[in-house]
Formats: structure tokens, C-alpha cells, sequence
């Protein structure tokens, strides 16, 4: 349901409320009751999961990360016009989905993996508004990059299981498959967001142009 | 009389909890800030919950006291 629908929902229901509060001796009647029941009980609750269920698809969104400023670097890493930023490189050629860059690559291809990306959010608020938070070139992550987040999307592609690197030595496709060398490791593909790293040479993606 | 009043104040209060709950609601989905979730959930939900509850119990209160069918039949009157 699109946000306007639901607060034109949570406005009208609000109304409604407000004709009890203005009437209550409605209720007296049949009719009075079912719909206090409606006004009081059903519509207040079907708004407040319809919100929070609004919120939580707007939470997956690469906006709604990046509105946090301490995060704007690493927003600004996904226009890096150089194809050795993976961040980049997935993002302007859309092997992740642009709306949601961040939620695609950042959260666990697991049972459960959606509702700790959400806890983990709510961590990083505590954080943000509670704690002191770090500069964003100091940001690191909680675990190891698991390369089952890149291979949920790679794993029986032409250009991951054919590719001239990762067949050179015949160890290192079953390697990063067992994630016991990680894609994100030196010498691979070890260039991703590098924040505070970028120097004067490097150049961004205009989307215009 | 005086239960039918208390049901109509505690409907009142309901409605104002539930209205105040829902106005939250809708400033944080236009509120797009993280942190309008957490309020979103925290204030607006807990406001619903409140006001919702106290609904719930003005209901069963109401059924418990036998006083108060006198009293909505003189609402009625």
C-alpha cells in the first residue's frame, strides 16, 4: 500500500476516533457499538500494522540509509566512476537493485537474516543518537563480509564460475565457494566502499549525463 | 447514571489516546527519518495500545456492572 494511502488510512480513522470522543453516547445504540468497535478497536490497529509495515519496506530502502549523514560517504562511494568500487560497480550497472543497494549486499541470505539487518538497525539509531558515533572511515562490520551474500546472486553464473582469476588455481573456486577466502580479501576484490581513501584522482558517476 | 458516565469518560479517553496515537503515526510516515520508526512504534504504538485497551475495558466494565444497563437505558430515555 503506498504511504498516501495509508495516511489518508490513519488520517480518516483519526476522524472517526474523533467522532467518539466528540459523541460517545452513540454507543448506545446497536449500530453505535459496531461501530465503536471499528473506530476503536479494528482501524487503529489495521493503521498501526499498516504504518509499521510501511516503515519497514522504507527501511530497505538505499534513501532511507543514506538519510543518516554519517552514511552519506558511503552513499556517495555507489557514484565512484571507477569499476574497481565494487559498491559502485554493482550499483550503477544495477546488479543490485539501485532502491535498494545497500539492504542487498548488507544483509544476511539466511533464516533470520532480514530481522537482524533490522535489529542491527536499531543498534546503529541507539548508536547514532545515544553513543558517540564513529567517523565514517572508521565504520567497520560487525562480522567478516560472508561471501554467501555475493554468491546468492553469483554462485552458477558464467562469469564467476568461468572467470580466468578465479579458475587459475583449481583450489580457489571451492575456496570462496567454502568462504574460506573471502571475495572482499586483498588482492581480489578488496576495493568496495574505501572511504577515506579516495584521494584527488578519483572521479564520480554523473547519473545525467 | 454514574456508570454510563464512567463508560462514555473512559470511551473519551480512549478515542483522545487512539486520535493523539494515530496523529504521531501519520507525522512519521511523511517523517522520513529513521528514527521515525522507533517513534512510530514506541509513542505511536504505545499511545494506540493504550487507547485501544482502555477500549477493551470500558467494554467488559460495562458487561460487569449490571448498574450501567439502567444507565444506558436512561441515555436512551
Amino acid at each position: 500500500m503506498p504511504t498516501i494511502a495509508i495516511v489518508i488510512l490513519v488520517l480518516f480513522s483519526a476522524v472517526l476516533a474523533g467522532v467518539m470522543v466528540v459523541r460517545p453516547a452513540i454507543t448506545v445504540s446497536r449500530a453505535g457499538k459496531i461501530l465503536a468497535f471499528g473506530v476503536l478497536f479494528f482501524l487503529p490497529l489495521f493503521s498501526l500494522v499498516a504504518g509499521m509495515e510501511n516503515e519497514m519496506q522504507r527501511s530497505e530502502s538505499t534513501a532511507f540509509c543514506l538519510s543518516c549523514h554519517i552514511m552519506e560517504p558511503y552513499g556517495k562511494s555507489l557514484h565512484i566512476d571507477d569499476p574497481a568500487y565494487l559498491a559502485g560497480a554493482h550499483y550503477q550497472n544495477h546488479r543490485v537493485p539501485a532502491d535498494e543497494a545497500c539492504y542487498t549486499c548488507h544483509t544476511d541470505y539466511a533464516m533470520f537474516g532480514t530481522f537482524k539487518a533490522k535489529l542491527g538497525g536499531l543498534r546503529h539509531l541507539y548508536i547514532y543518537y545515544l553513543g558517540k558515533p564513529p567517523l565514517p572511515e572508521n565504520i567497520k562490520l560487525y562480522n567478516p563480509f560472508n561471501n554467501r551474500e555475493c554468491l546468492h546472486c553469483h554462485l552458477g553464473a558464467r562469469s564467476f564460475e568461468q572467470g580466468a582469476t578465479h579458475n587459475a588455481d583449481p583450489s580457489t573456486l571451492p575456496a570462496i565457494k567454502a568462504n574460506t577466502l573471502s571475495c572482499v580479501s586483498s588482492g581480489c576484490h578488496d576495493v568496495v566502499h574505501n572511504v577515506g581513501h579516495w584521494g584527488d584522482k578519483v572521479k564520480f558517476w554523473d547519473v545525467g549525463s | 447514571m454514574r456508570s454510563g458516565d464512567s463508560m462514555n469518560r473512559r470511551l473519551r479517553i480512549s478515542g483522545i489516546l487512539v486520535i493523539i496515537g494515530l496523529l504521531v503515526e501519520a507525522l512519521c510516515l511523511v517523517w522520513s527519518k529513521p528514527i521515525a520508526f522507533v517513534v512510530l512504534v514506541c509513542l505511536g504504538g504505545a499511545l494506540i495500545g493504550v487507547g485501544v485497551l482502555l477500549f477493551l475495558y470500558s467494554l467488559v466494565s460495562a458487561s460487569a456492572h449490571p448498574a450501567n444497563a439502567s444507565g444506558v437505558a436512561q441515555d436512551k430515555r
